[in-house]
């Protein structure tokens, strides 16, 4: 049924791939457009990308902590973590409470560390390592277990002291390193202690039992109270949007908010500056394409006129410039992706040195690709169809007396 | 009495016109009565400019008349088809089918496409129709002399040789009628007699009707071809020429 459809697409074929010099010139024309537009969307892509992603990778810019202490209880403290838009909450205890003299077998002296309570799934440690947890494991920040020379399985000793019933006590605990906490994520001497841990050092400075430890002291029933808490937003979109409802509830909370905000502007500023420059380079690709589709349908007149006489139907003479136009198309975005490969590991390769490893400042996503195809299909199929209803509509004898 | 519905007559032409304005000259072709029988052999003599071209390309349905009082085409078993009419209504596709399947058609240069081999060239018209691979083409290659050169493309060939070519393509599909506008004139004379007279046996082997346009009648009147009449005017100032052609 589409015999004469195949017929003339196989002539088209045969027509492109004669006149390879010429073919090969359409497809230069259009890749020398499509080539650089592609680098300049990679650029920009790569250089947002990468602070985006500076962005959603340091928790730091997803953090959020209530200004001053308060008392907060676990319940309120359990229904955030319910919320979608947090990732991560954890109660803080009164800073006087939250330190621990420290000792290694390794490391002579005793040292002191902010105890940071903490669980599975804190951002500022690694996932793939273990959390703190019982009474008993601990995370190191880097600093720390460098200057107690320990690493994780190693044992180390706590010790803390109070003044209790005008005596001075001091009680000891064994401590295990579970892992070390990312240098990047914590940069002051720490540890990292589950809340249960936390909760103890607390109650024993308190002069309250722990009867978990062995420690002695008075026994109340108290509802625990927290004077803050450590939260982490899903996302940094979610940042303001927390800060907000805080607000509301006349809370006040310290975020990086603006700093996010600072790069979204620049996302913007880069985008809009990138799609004056691309509406420029789509007209100016799309005029190019048609004219040289164009002009290679008035340059195939006469074999065009040749197919009329022969007795093609108007639609088959259409496919014809069609398919020349879907290789011209196919093999200009090939060349492309070619230059665009070429020229983004060049770039990459160039900036590596001020980069981290993985960071690309020139990159684009398969869909990218994708996208650059169908808009070059899309723009050489409606030249050919236009150019090629022209063709048509010529009057056959007219074609066939040039020459 | 109804003579288009006659089998014998292919065309019927009555009071068919063409006119055409370029540069404040005016040119008309002017056809008052025109009737082609099956199996006929129609030269269509006169200098250049005269309009054999123009008659040509109406009777191949490629020029649309200025006026067609009466066009009427009878070549397979339907019904005469009113050629004016699909003119009117713009059915290029339903003109194109009727070339396809009756027609074949000489250019004076040729018309081959130069991206196929001279086998897929001749083959082209019946390709165009569907109809099965045999030995035809190479049959005909065979009288046409072009045996060696079937696997090579136009470019590689003589003028003379594309025109055998050039015929080649008409005859393959058998059609009922072949127009030749000029088929030998890009050609040496002696070379253009024997091609002419080669395409002529060919032709009438085949009981194909033939329409051949020539600016020589010297070497095609002994073929054996019914010569049309015609004359033109040309107005006082020479701004206007009209033709006027019957037969």
């Amino acid at each position: 049924m589409f015999r004469q459809q195949r017929h003339s697409l196989a002539l088209a074929s045969r027509d492109y791939f004669h006149e390879w010099r010429i073919s090969i010139c359409f497809v230069l024309a259009l890749a020398a457009v499509l080539g650089p537009m592609l680098v300049l969307f990679g650029l920009k892509f790569g250089v947002v990308g990468a602070m985006v992603d500076a962005l959603v990778e340091d928790p730091l810019k997803r953090e959020i902590r209530p200004v001053g202490s308060g008392r907060y209880d676990r319940a309120w403290i359990d229904s955030l973590r319910q919320r979608d838009d947090v990732d991560f909450i954890v109660p803080r205890i009164r800073s006087i409470a939250s330190t621990l003299s420290v000792r290694s077998e390794e490391a002579g002296r005793i040292l002191q560390f902010e105890v940071i309570p903490s669980a599975q799934g804190d951002p500022l440690l690694d996932p793939r390592l273990a959390p703190p947890s019982g009474l008993d494991k601990v995370v190191l920040s880097a600093s720390a277990a460098r200057k107690l020379q320990v690493g994780a399985g190693d044992h180390i000793e706590g010790s803390l002291l109070r003044q209790y019933n005008g005596r001075r006590e001091r009680v000891t605990l064994n401590l295990q390193v579970a892992a070390i906490a990312p240098a990047a994520a914590f940069s002051r001497d720490g540890l990292f202690a589950s809340v249960a841990l936390v909760e103890a050092l607390e109650d024993f400075r308190d002069g309250h039992a722990v009867p978990a430890l062995g420690w002695e002291g008075a026994v109340t029933e108290r509802e625990r109270q927290y004077t803050g808490f450590r939260l982490y937003a899903r996302s940094i979109y979610d940042v303001a949007g927390l800060r907000d409802s805080f607000v509301r509830s006349g809370m006040n909370v310290r975020t990086q908010a603006a700093d996010i905000e600072s790069v979204q502007r620049m996302d913007r500023t880069l985008s809009a500056i990138y799609w004056a420059i691309a509406l420029i380079g789509l007209g100016g690709f799309s005029l190019s394409l048609g004219a040289s589709l164009w002009a290679n349908v008035d340059r195939k007149r006469k074999e065009l006129s040749v197919l009329r006489l022969v007795g093609f139907r108007s639609g088959e003479i259409i496919l014809f410039p069609m398919a020349q136009g879907l290789y011209t198309a196919f093999f200009g975005w090939v060349l492309a992706c070619g230059i665009f490969a070429a020229a983004a590991w060049s770039i990459n390769a160039l900036l590596a040195p001020q980069l981290d490893g993985a960071q690309k400042v020139c990159r684009l996503l398969p869909e990218h690709y994708a996208m650059a195809l169908a808009i070059t299909v899309g723009a050489s199929l409606l030249a050919a169809i236009l150019a090629g209803i022209r063709a048509a509509r010529v009057e056959p004898s007219e074609g066939l007396r040039e020459i | 009495m109804t003579p288009a519905r006659t089998p014998e007559i292919i065309y019927q032409l009555k009071d068919v016109a063409k006119t055409r304005s370029s540069n404040g000259y005016t040119f008309g072709l002017r056809v008052p009565s025109l009737r082609i029988h099956r199996g006929e052999k129609i030269a269509l003599i006169g200098e250049s400019g005269c309009g054999k071209s123009t008659l040509l390309d109406m009777l191949a349905f490629i020029l649309q008349p200025s006026d067609a009082g009466s066009f009427r085409f009878h070549a397979g078993q339907a019904d005469a088809v009113d050629i004016g009419a699909a003119w009117r209504k713009q059915k290029r596709d339903r003109l194109a089918a009727l070339r396809k399947t009756h027609m074949g058609y000489v250019m004076q240069t040729g018309g081959l496409l130069p991206y196929l081999n001279i086998y897929d060239n001749i083959n082209l018209s019946r390709q165009m129709l569907g109809m099965p691979a045999d030995d035809t083409v190479e049959k005909l290659a065979r009288e046409l002399g072009l045996t060696r050169h079937l696997r090579k493309l136009p470019d590689a060939l003589s003028t003379g040789e594309r025109q055998r070519v050039a015929i080649g393509r008409a005859l393959a599909h058998r059609p009922a009628i072949i127009i030749a506008d000029e088929p030998t004139a890009s050609v040496d004379p002696f070379a253009a007699e024997k091609i002419m007279s080669l395409f002529i046996g060919m032709v009438e082997e085949r009981n194909i009707t033939v329409i051949v346009a020539s600016h020589a009648w010297r070497h095609i009147k002994q073929l054996g071809l019914r010569r049309l009449a015609h004359h033109t005017r040309r107005s006082r100032d020479g701004r206007m020429t009209e033709t006027v052609v019957s037969g």
